[in-house]
């Protein structure tokens, strides 16, 4: 015989009762009768100084309050306690919290990889309005001195003769970048092509965006700017709000260095050297200490130069290949002045 | 109760009705374990945290001569939370990129009109999650293996909350108190703890309170008086001296004096607050019970400044405190008088519903 307390969940008043073991169920009798209570439908409740408390899952407010030490008959048939709630207290603290720790890492890491995953499944139907958009801004920007853009396009057809689509264009901003945008369009600020001091060393910039576009890198980067707005303009929604800062689209390291690397394998397929990149690589790092000024800086922070990219494109020069000039004099003349001798320049 | 009623039926007289006996060396494991668990689930554990810190505070919190016992569960807090999400996301949705496509469409007129209404209905919104609040946290407290809760939905509380801070704020906040003490009655008097009905007052709702809070608008002067006194007077000339170095000198004292205004303020408002809840508390009473609710200003003063260096000293691992803390000080600073018929203690008849306290999660309000 063990004596408890119990409420009944009807009444607050608080009753003496005794407990036994009857077939396998716990029998409470008191003075108004005894009842029986399955195990099944005993919860613990909490644990007291010097008592235990239970409570049954079919009657709220029930509450047996069981002085410890238990009889070990009657133990057997109470639940054990619970201290972090439901499968934490099956498993134990430390092995659910290395499990949630395994699930999380999981978890982040599926985050960041989610629009590398995504990328290829955004339209290209909302790319090309991305771009469109984005080419639209730049307005009466584009150059087109004569001869520049015919330079430009046969270089892009050099270098990247497989990739279908791509809009090359310069603009007449006095900034040295360059940028991929949706929907295969390239833009190359026109300072960039005066700080070039030959065609070779611009073409691997420009190759380096073809290889953006070519490996999806903007999509990549649209999912992780835009995120959810990108998949409501998927389903029809509006371009135009979401189109403002995306020309600071930047890409994972990584997508950085497969950029160089494609862009070294396109200029050595069009036999073109992409030893002088490095060079003209040299000569950004360089201008951050000495001129200081932003222009230069502005390549530098959407494509950071680490010294092992222009040795990249040092070492990517094959011996023994017969490279040729990437444009002849005429047409890189033609192409650095296509801002200067635009006939419709407003200014 | 009569005469004949034995004595084991009925609750003594007590000095101090309400006693918390919990202590932060043993609530530490709590704090610490929950800590763990909520940042290796990304802070999907902090339903069953809460559930475990309440189940540690109601255990600890004596009520005459029984402890309490929280028995809400952190699954139910998790769907609640879900729940609202549901309901919330759409909205936010809406407000970010719904607006703006509609404005982009040249219906900036039609924008602005759900604007508004959304707005509204966001205000409204928060008015239900705090009586609902309320509500949960009642309905899951036990005694005596009795319970509270209340059979309103909160949806005409919702609409005179919203109606009553609406007048308060044309009438420039002038009615600010009187709302807040006519909601809170409106409130507590649609709960009840088993039979009983929480009994609100009804004196005149803002007696008592007008001295305090019209303080609150007299902070200005308050503030200028107070920065004349301490000949911080020169931050007003500021900029006559060119003299760096009595620049920099004006510039540290009108720094000071801004923190100043927001210290004064807050001691203004928290006076006010003070005398508030001592009021609304002090007017209650449930069957044959009263309630008051003793914290001054100065207790209050005392909490906030101690809630700021427990966070800044343990380099925010004091914010697995601020519950503790929270309830700590409403357990120490209530008291209750009266005795109770345990016999007449029946069972809480009102409906337990399982929306939890999502909505006021979502809005980050508590219940009181």
């Amino acid at each position: 015989m063990t004596n408890a307390w119990l409420y009944d969940g009807e009444s607050a008043l608080r009753r003496s009762v005794t407990l036994g073991v009857r077939d396998g169920t716990l029998e409470i009798a008191g003075e108004d009768g005894e009842t029986r209570v399955a195990p099944a439908d005993l919860v613990f409740i909490e644990s007291r100084t010097e008592e235990r408390v239970y409570g049954r899952k079919d009657v709220l407010g029930w509450r047996l309050g069981v002085p410890e030490p238990v009889a070990d008959e009657i133990a057997a048939l109470l639940p054990n306690a619970a201290h972090y709630g439901g499968w934490i207290d099956r498993i134990g603290l430390w092995r659910a919290s290395a499990i949630g720790l395994a699930v999380s890492a999981a978890v982040l890491f599926a985050v960041y990889q989610l629009p590398h995953w995504l990328a290829p499944l955004v339209p290209d139907r909302v790319m090309k309005s991305y771009g469109d958009a984005m080419v639209g801004d730049f307005g009466g920007k584009f150059c087109a001195g004569p001869g520049g853009q015919a330079a430009l396009d046969a270089l892009t057809r050099r270098l990247a003769p497989n990739v279908k689509g791509l809009n090359v264009r310069v603009v007449d901003l006095p900034v040295v970048n360059a940028a991929a945008l949706p929907g295969g369009n390239i833009v190359i600020f026109n300072e960039l092509l005066k700080e070039a001091k030959s065609p070779e060393e611009f073409s691997g910039v420009l190759a380096h965006e073809i290889a953006h576009i070519e490996h999806r890198d903007v999509a990549e980067a649209m999912v992780r700017e835009l995120g959810l707005g990108l998949v409501l303009t998927t389903l029809g929604g509006d371009v135009a709000g979401n189109v403002h800062g995306l020309l600071s689209l930047s890409y994972s390291r990584g997508a950085e260095g497969a950029a160089d690397a494609e862009s070294i394998a396109m200029m050595n397929r069009a036999r073109i050297s992409p030893a002088p990149t490095a060079g003209f690589f040299e000569r950004l790092a360089k201008s951050e200490d000495v001129i200081g000024g932003a222009d230069m800086l502005v390549y530098l922070s959407s494509h950071p130069v680490s010294k092992g990219r222009a040795a990249a494109f040092r070492k990517g020069a094959a011996k023994g290949t017969a490279y040729t000039p990437a444009l002849s004099r005429d047409e890189w003349d033609a192409l650095v002045d296509i801002c200067h001798n635009d006939p419709d320049r407003q200014d | 109760m009569d005469e004949t009623t034995p004595v084991d039926m009925k609750t003594g007289e007590f000095a101090d009705g309400v006693t918390f006996h919990g202590r932060w060396q043993e609530f530490l494991p709590i704090a610490l374990t929950n800590l763990l668990l909520i940042i290796v689930t990304l802070g999907i554990y902090r339903f069953w945290a809460k559930t475990r810190e309440r189940k540690y505070l109601w255990s600890r919190t004596q009520f005459i001569d029984e402890r309490l016992e929280w028995a809400g569960t952190g699954k139910e807090m998790f769907i609640g939370f879900l729940i609202v999400m549901a309901i919330f996301v759409p909205i936010l949705l809406f407000f970010q990129f719904g607006l703006q496509a509609l404005i982009l469409r040249g219906q900036g007129v039609l924008a602005s009109v759900l604007a508004i209404g959304l707005y509204l209905a966001l205000f409204y919104l928060a008015g239900l999650a705090l009586f609902r609040a309320l509500r949960y946290r009642l309905s899951r407290t036990y005694w005596h293996g009795i319970r509270g809760g209340s059979d309103d939905g909160g949806w005409s509380y919702a609409g005179s909350a919203m109606l009553k801070y609406i007048i308060g704020f044309v009438t420039l906040g002038f009615l600010v108190p009187w709302a807040m003490v006519k909601l809170w009655r409106e409130r507590w008097g649609k709960m009840s703890f088993g039979p009983y009905a929480f009994e609100p007052g009804d004196g005149p709702a803002v007696q008592g309170l007008i001295g305090r809070y019209l303080l609150i608008y007299a902070t200005p002067v308050l503030w200028a008086i107070l920065v004349f006194a301490l000949g911080m007077g020169t931050i007003f000339t500021a900029g006559s001296n060119p003299d760096p170095r009595v620049m920099a000198g004006m510039m540290g004292t009108f720094f000071l004096a801004v923190i100043g205004f927001y210290a004064l303020f807050s001691l203004v408002s928290l006076a006010y607050y003070a005398v508030f809840m001592r009021k609304v508390v002090g007017e209650m009473t449930l069957g044959n019970l009263s309630f008051a609710f003793n914290a001054r200003t100065m207790d209050w003063v005392k909490l906030i400044l101690g809630n700021i260096a427990l966070v800044v000293f343990t380099l925010g691992f004091g914010i697995m405190y601020l519950g503790y803390r929270h309830w700590s000080f409403y357990v120490r600073h209530l008291e209750v008088q009266g005795e109770v018929d345990l016999a007449a203690l029946t069972q809480s008849t009102t409906r337990i519903r399982s929306d939890a306290e999502g909505l006021a999660d979502a809005f980050d309000i508590g219940a009181i």
